[in-house]
C-alpha cells in the first residue's frame, strides 16, 4: 500500500475537521453556551419559523435588551411554576408570559409593583375582591388599603360583558390575577418582545390608560411644559439608559415614568408609581395618603433635580390648595347627594337618574382633571376642564334635586 | 443484459436496488422531515410523491430488463434519474429559500431547512443515469460509484455540523460523525486522485466500516433522546425531535461504497508476489 494515498486521506480528512472546528468557534456564545440543550437550541430555532409566521415579533426581540443580554425566546417563554406547559414543536412552553415568568429574573420589581394600585387594586376596581385569593387580597391591602377589599364599579354590571372585556378589563388587566398565582401583566408597560424601558418611559405608553376625561393625564401632560419640551426634545433625550444609572443628562426633561418611577441621579427606582404620591387624587374627595409626608418629600427630591426649592413648593402649595377647594365643592354637592338618598327621594340602584350621572361627571371628570391639572402643570385642565364643568354640574345637580325633592313632596 | 438477471455477478443490478431501495426509504423520511412545518407548502409534497412512485417505476424498469427489453429499462431509469436529479436541485433552492436569500450568513445556513438534503435525490438520480451511460466492466464505472459515495459523505459531513450546531454540540458525542464522515471522504477522495492498490482498499473498506457503526449509534442517540423528550405523541416527539432515521444514512453510503471498493479491487493491480531473493520466507529452490 502506497503511503501517498494514506497521506492524501488523513490530510483531507484533517483539514475538514479543522474547518469544521473554525467555523463552529466563531458562532455567536448566545448560539452555543446556554444551560440546557433546549435553550441552546431555542436560540435560533423559534426564529426558523416565527420569522416567516410573524416576522415582527422576531424582529422586535432582535431589538430588545433581552437578545443584546443573549436571552433567547426559551428563557421567557419557560414554564415556570404554576403554569401549565404545551408541547410546541419538540419544545415545552408556555405561551402566555405572566409575571410568574418575568420575576424569575426581575423578583424585586416584581415585588414592587405588588405593592402599587397598579396590582390588585387595579382590577378589583372593576371585577371586586371576589377576583382575587384572600391571601392576595389582604397582602395588597397592606399597603392599598380599600384598594382591593371594595365592590366593583357598578358601571361594569350596567353596560354588560363586552363593554367590560374590550373596555375596562383592557387597561385594568395590568393588575388581574394570573392563573400560576402570580398578579399582573408587566408587558402592559414593557410591551411583549421588545421587554422596552425606553417604551415604558414614553408618555404615550402610560396615556395607553391614563387619558381621557376621567383621568387626563395624558392629555394634562401633552399641554404642561414638560411636554411640549418633550415634544421637541425627544431625540436628544436617552430614554434607553439603564434605571440605576439614569441621570438628568440623559433625561432633562422627564416623562411620566421620570418622575413617578425613575431613580434620577442616584434616587431609588420603583415600580410601585404610588410611592411618591400624597393624595389619593382619584378619589372623590381626596385625602392624603397614609405615608403623606414621605411621599411628598420623595417626589420633591425628584423634582429638585431639575427645579429651584420655591418654585417646587409653589406648584405644592397651589395644587394643595387646588385639592381643597376641590374637595370642598365636591363635598358640597355630596352632601345634596346624600340628603336625597336619606330622605327617600333618591332609592334603588346607582345610576338609574340622570342626577347620578350629573355626580358622577362633577367628581370623577371635573374633580380629578382640577387636581391632576393643578400637580401637573395643566392650567386649562384646572380651569376649562376641572372647575368650570364642577360649577356648571354643581348648580344643575343642586337645581335637580329642588326639582326632584318637589315632586317627591308631590306624591300622595 | 440477459434474461436471466445475475443478481450475484452483475454489479450494475446492485446499484439498480440501491437506488430502488433507497427512493423507498426517503418516503417515511421526508414525510417525518415536511411534518416539522405540517407540509405547509404545497411543494413539500413533490418529494414524497416522487419516492412513492419512483421504486414503483424502477421496478418495472428492472422487470422490463428480465423480459430483454433492455431499452425500456434505460428509459425508465433516465426519466427517473433526470426527474430525481431535478427534485433534489429544485429542493436546495426551496430550502435555501426560507433564510438564505434574505441573509446569507452562517446562521441562515445553521437554521433554514436542511439545505443539502435534497441532494440525496440528485445523487441517487446521477447513479441511475451512470448506471446506463458508463460501461460496467470498465474501471470508470466503480469510481463513479466512489465518487457519489463520497458526495453522500460530504453530504453527511455538513449535516452533523449545522444539525449539531443547532443545539450547539451540547454534548461532546455530536462530533463524531463531524470527524468520522470527514474521515470517510479522505479515504474515498483517494482513489478519485490516484491510483491505489488493493491493500488500500482494504484499509478504505474497514474506515467504511467505522462509518456505519456510527451510524447505528447516532441512531441510538437520536432515538434515545426522541424517547425521553417530553412530547404530546410519539410520532411528535420524532418529528420536532432529533431526526431520528438521519444517522442511518452512513451505513446507507456505507453500502454504496463497499459496491465501489470491490469492484475497484477487482481491477486494482494484486499486490507483487515476492521474488525468492526478496522473500526470506521462500523454500529453497529445487534443482
Amino acid at each position: 500500500m502506497g503511503f501517498r494515498s494514506v497521506f492524501i486521506a488523513v490530510v483531507i480528512a484533517t483539514a475538514l475537521i479543522v474547518a469544521a472546528f473554525l467555523i463552529n468557534s466563531h458562532r455567536p456564545r448566545a448560539e452555543s453556551e446556554k444551560s440546557s440543550a433546549a435553550l441552546v437550541l431555542a436560540s435560533g430555532k423559534c426564529a426558523e419559523c416565527h420569522r416567516n409566521l410573524q416576522y415582527s415579533v422576531v424582529h422586535e426581540y432582535e431589538l430588545s435588551a433581552h437578545a443584546q443580554k443573549q436571552i433567547n425566546c426559551l428563557e421567557c417563554h419557560q414554564v415556570a411554576p404554576g403554569q401549565k406547559g404545551k408541547d410546541h414543536n419538540g419544545f415545552v412552553i408556555n405561551t402566555a408570559v405572566t409575571a410568574a415568568n418575568c420575576r424569575t429574573c426581575h423578583e424585586q420589581i416584581y415585588q414592587q409593583f405588588l405593592h402599587s394600585r397598579h396590582a390588585a387594586p387595579a382590577w378589583a376596581a372593576v371585577a371586586g375582591e371576589k377576583a382575587f385569593t384572600p391571601e392576595q387580597a389582604a397582602f395588597s391591602e397592606g399597603f392599598q388599603p380599600g384598594g382591593v377589599k371594595r365592590a366593583p364599579n357598578p358601571l361594569t354590571a350596567l353596560e354588560g360583558n363586552s363593554a367590560f372585556q374590550s373596555g375596562c378589563a383592557s387597561c385594568h388587566s395590568v393588575g388581574k390575577p394570573n392563573t400560576d398565582g402570580t398578579i399582573g401583566a408587566c408587558t402592559a408597560c414593557h410591551t411583549r418582545h421588545t421587554s422596552s424601558v425606553e417604551i415604558a418611559r414614553l408618555p404615550t405608553t402610560c396615556g395607553q390608560c391614563h387619558m381621557g376625561p376621567d383621568h387626563s393625564q395624558l392629555e394634562i401632560y401633552t399641554e404642561s411644559k414638560h411636554g411640549v419640551l418633550f415634544e421637541a426634545q425627544r431625540d436628544k433625550l436617552n430614554l434607553a439608559a439603564k434605571p440605576a444609572q439614569l441621570t438628568t443628562r440623559d433625561m432633562f426633561v422627564p416623562t411620566c415614568a421620570t418622575c413617578h418611577m425613575s431613580g434620577l441621579n442616584g434616587a431609588a427606582v420603583t415600580h410601585d408609581p404610588s410611592e411618591r404620591l400624597s393624595y389619593f387624587l382619584f378619589a372623590e374627595t381626596s385625602a392624603k395618603r397614609p405615608n403623606y409626608a414621605s411621599s411628598r418629600a420623595e417626589m420633591k427630591s425628584i423634582c429638585l433635580k431639575c427645579h429651584a426649592e420655591q418654585v417646587v413648593e409653589k406648584v405644592y402649595q397651589n395644587a394643595e390648595a387646588v385639592v381643597a377647594s376641590t374637595n370642598e365643592k365636591i363635598s358640597a354637592v355630596k352632601s345634596v347627594m346624600d340628603g336625597l338618598r336619606k330622605d327617600g327621594v333618591l332609592s334603588g340602584k346607582p345610576f338609574e337618574q340622570p342626577i347620578d350621572f350629573e355626580y358622577f361627571d362633577l367628581w370623577h371628570y371635573d374633580g380629578r382633571a382640577a387636581k391632576h391639572g393643578a400637580f401637573m402643570g395643566g392650567a386649562d385642565f384646572v380651569q376649562w376642564h376641572g372647575n368650570y364643568p364642577m360649577l356648571k354640574h354643581s348648580v344643575e345637580i343642586k337645581k335637580a334635586a329642588e326639582e326632584l325633592r318637589k315632586v317627591h313632596e308631590s306624591k300622595p | 443484459m440477459k434474461a436471466n438477471l445475475n443478481w450475484r455477478r452483475d454489479h450494475r443490478l446492485w446499484i439498480e436496488i440501491f437506488v430502488l431501495l433507497n427512493l423507498a426509504g426517503l418516503a417515511p423520511d421526508i414525510y417525518l422531515a415536511h411534518s416539522t412545518n405540517s407540509f405547509r407548502h404545497p411543494a413539500e409534497y413533490a418529494p414524497l410523491i416522487f419516492s412513492l412512485a419512483a421504486p414503483i417505476a424502477l421496478w418495472l424498469a428492472l422487470a422490463f430488463l428480465k423480459m430483454e427489453r433492455p431499452a425500456w429499462w434505460r428509459i425508465l431509469g433516465h426519466a427517473v434519474g433526470w426527474m430525481a436529479v431535478a427534485v433534489g436541485v429544485a429542493g436546495l433552492i426551496l430550502h435555501l429559500e426560507s433564510q438564505f436569500f434574505q441573509e446569507r450568513t452562517l446562521a441562515s445556513l445553521v437554521y433554514s431547512a436542511p439545505f443539502a438534503a435534497p441532494l440525496a435525490y440528485t445523487g441517487l438520480g446521477l447513479l441511475l443515469i451512470m448506471n446506463r451511460m458508463v460501461p460496467p466492466e470498465s474501471m470508470e464505472w466503480p469510481l463513479w460509484v466512489l465518487l457519489l459515495a463520497l458526495g453522500g459523505f460530504a453530504g453527511n459531513f455538513v449535516f452533523s455540523l449545522t444539525d449539531h450546531a443547532e443545539n450547539g454540540f451540547f454534548h461532546r458525542t455530536e462530533w463524531i460523525p463531524v470527524v468520522s464522515s470527514a474521515f470517510a471522504v479522505g479515504f474515498l477522495a483517494a482513489p478519485l486522485i490516484m491510483r491505489i492498490g488493493r491493500a488500500y482498499l482494504l484499509v478504505c473498506a474497514s474506515v467504511m466500516a467505522v462509518q456505519a457503526a456510527a451510524g447505528v449509534l447516532g441512531f441510538y442517540f437520536h432515538l434515545a433522546a426522541n424517547i425521553r423528550a417530553s412530547g404530546a405523541s410519539l410520532f411528535d416527539k420524532l418529528v420536532h425531535g432529533a431526526p431520528v432515521l438521519a444517522p442511518l444514512l452512513f451505513p446507507d453510503l456505507v453500502l454504496l461504497a463497499f459496491i465501489g471498493l470491490w469492484i475497484l479491487h477487482q481491477h486494482a493491480p494484486a499486490p507483487a508476489e515476492p521474488t525468492q531473493a526478496h522473500s526470506a520466507h521462500a523454500p529453497a529452490p529445487t534443482p
